[in-house]
């Protein structure tokens, strides 16, 4: 048995710090925006100065404020949509690893048919007829991404059933809800932490790039509009204006989500038994 | 025996990289194919495009209203005022009659090749598609050569130095790589590369207005608007190329031809490119084609930066002018062909490997 790898690695700490500056700026924005993003609070274009840090946009709105109150519609839609995915996904899984038989055939077919739907296109034949609004957008990633949760709950029921405290809890009369409640799900925890990392991390990709093709609620302010809004400003390339209206808004995307995979990175050897089976190759 | 696990056997392969798509989706992995019969993939392969075109079908009317209703109303650019030519409209496409009888229109249409007439274009979307999709194949496949060379060659790398100061550098760099928003590398490119260096066009497939007289010109000029799209979109999917390179050549590592070779004397770097670098090929080969549907992707944006016209910037267009039959149609054929191809490869995987054709 190789030894259980360290709880706190560099790259954990790294990314809690990265996710929870996202965090603390996303819960804090109204105190920490100097303007209103929606407010014209100055001229069309400004440099950056002390009044607007990072200037402002083709119609004079702060983009600090925007790219602060950005931050809780990003963080918003991920842990919704991770939370609701998570949540069909164990679900699911542990439904169809306990009870087997015909459901878990069904349900395996659906995982491997829903698995194979490519996500953006969907997502953007769902958005342009449904609309963008955040809770379209949370149902149909979870929607998309649960199957991803329900396999390795499944997989993991399917082990856990044959334990010998299963077995004995079984044994001794316990019924498969007790079971699922008292054994199964706690000894899944750890697949349920890392995955809601990874599908929260997809989630905040897929809301930019959505908003960057302009799907999207228009009164939103979000990371992916703030960068189509500047991409669609004829000769953005030409100002200098880039500089501060789409390299932040850029930055702040890609931190997120640096943020979340340094996280699932890190907590995945603490978490995954497979990683402790001497696969240190 | 030990506890029956499904999983001892694969390489390790993380939560996050299966969310995020960095290794292939395992309904569709090579090494649970091998174990499938045959007819229960192409059973697998029916039921999801049926259900494909049964969603491209009942989504439009699901929606409030229907799609007329999306059409027409106030804001589109095809806004109808009289309701009386509105119910003419309605009963022109024959969306007063039942829904299964509409069903089945639908699906005869499709049988014909006929995805419906594009809004703002007015011309047949199956005309588009044809129109679109060459430029969409070229960019995606180039960008797979691109994304398969790069990610073998680092990947050996990392592998033979595994552990060591290299392959933690070249590990980090690549999984920062996969943060990136794809359409943020585009712009940031289109402004080092074609602005401030002049080095490539800004923008779209080939110079407009052009008569290629010259074949020779003509290639060259669509090789020069192909290579920063092509780059970006293999900057997309090379960290998994990579990931699977390095994990299936450390796999290769004890083989006993290894020790053979070396107690033979050869170069170590014959033995690290031509013997176990070919050996470990076959995951990555594979990996390039079930990835499809992440270059699918990876396309539209690309293709939205660049103004490059394939059918990411057709889906981007429909978008727009709010032009759903087209948006519908792309859809349709994009995942027709991503599950297609998908399913030619899931099919072919032992063909390719003669060690697992057994």
């Amino acid at each position: 048995m190789t030894p259980r790898p360290a709880l706190v690695s560099p790259l954990t700490v790294l990314g809690s710090g990265l996710v929870g500056a996202v965090l603390v700026v996303a819960v804090l924005a109204p105190l920490l925006s100097p303007f209103d993003p929606r407010e014209l609070t100055g001229d069309a274009l400004e440099a950056p100065s002390g009044r607007h840090l990072l200037g402002t946009n083709n119609i004079g709105q702060d983009i600090a404020s925007q790219l602060i109150w950005g931050a809780r519609m990003s963080l918003s839609l991920a842990v919704g949509a991770a939370g609701l995915s998570v949540a069909i996904g164990l679900l699911v899984g542990v439904t169809a690893g306990l009870l087997g038989g015909l459901l878990d055939v069904v349900v395996l077919r659906t995982i491997d048919v829903v698995l194979a739907l490519p996500r953006l296109p969907l997502l953007v034949l769902v958005g342009a007829l449904a609309g963008a609004g955040r809770v379209t957008l949370i149902l149909v990633i979870a929607l998309l991404t649960w199957p991803v949760i329900a396999r390795l709950v499944r997989s993991q029921t399917l082990t856990l059933r044959r334990r010998g405290y299963v077995i004995a809890a079984r044994g001794f009369g316990g019924g498969l809800g007790y079971v699922a409640r008292r054994h199964v799900v706690p000894a899944l925890a750890p697949i349920l932490v890392t995955g809601f990392v990874a599908i929260a991390s997809n989630a905040v990709l897929l809301e930019a790039a959505l908003a960057f093709l302009g799907l999207s609620d228009p009164t939103a302010v979000s990371w992916g509009l703030v960068l189509n809004r500047a991409l669609n400003h004829p000769g953005i390339y030409y100002t200098s204006a880039w500089a501060w209206w789409l390299l932040p808004a850029g930055f702040a995307i890609t931190l997120t989500v640096l943020g979340f995979a340094f996280l699932g990175g890190g907590l995945e050897p603490v978490f995954n038994p497979r990683w402790q089976r001497g696969a240190t190759a | 025996m030990g506890p029956p696990t499904t999983t001892t056997s694969e390489p390790v392969a993380t939560v996050g990289a299966e969310v995020a798509g960095l290794s292939p989706p395992a309904g569709n992995a090579p090494s649970a194919s091998r174990h499938r019969p045959r007819v229960r993939l192409l059973l697998s392969y029916v039921v999801t495009v049926l259900l494909l075109i049964t969603l491209n079908f009942f989504l439009p009317r699901a929606m409030p209203g229907d799609p007329i209703d999306a059409l027409t109303t106030e804001g589109t650019p095809s806004y109808v005022q009289d309701e009386a030519v509105r119910s003419e409209i309605r009963e022109y496409y024959g969306l007063d009659r039942p829904l299964l009888t509409q069903y089945g229109g639908y699906l005869a249409g499709l049988a014909r090749g006929d995805l419906g007439v594009s809004i703002r274009y007015n011309v047949p979307v199956t005309d588009l598609v044809k129109e679109r999709l060459p430029w969409t194949v070229l960019l995606i496949s180039s960008a797979l050569a691109i994304a398969v060379a790069g990610g073998w060659a680092a990947g050996v790398h990392s592998a033979w130095r595994r552990g060591r100061g290299v392959d933690r550098t070249l590990m980090a760099a690549f999984l920062a790589l996969h943060s990136f928003p794809v359409f943020f590398v585009a712009s940031v490119a289109v402004l080092v590369f074609s602005v401030k260096l002049g080095w490539f066009p800004l923008s779209g497939s080939r110079t407009p207005f052009s008569r290629a007289t010259n074949p020779l010109w003509w290639a060259l000029d669509v090789g020069r608007h192909l290579v920063l799209p092509a780059n970006v979109l293999a900057l997309n999917f090379v960290t998994s190329q990579y990931l699977t390179m390095r994990a299936s050549l450390v796999g290769e590592l004890g083989s006993d031809y290894l020790l053979l070779g070396r107690a033979k004397g050869l170069p170590e770097r014959r033995l690290k490119y031509r013997y176990a670098g070919r050996n470990a090929l076959l995951p990555v080969v594979t990996l390039a084609a079930l990835h499809l549907g992440f270059a699918v992707t990876g396309s539209i944006l690309v293709e939205t930066v660049f103004a490059y016209k394939g059918m990411g910037r057709l889906v981007f267009e429909a978008v727009s002018f709010r032009d759903c039959p087209t948006l519908a149609g792309c859809f349709l054929v994009l995942t027709f062909v991503v599950l297609t191809l998908n399913f030619l490869v899931e099919g072919l995987y032992s063909r390719l490997d003669p060690r697992i054709a057994a």
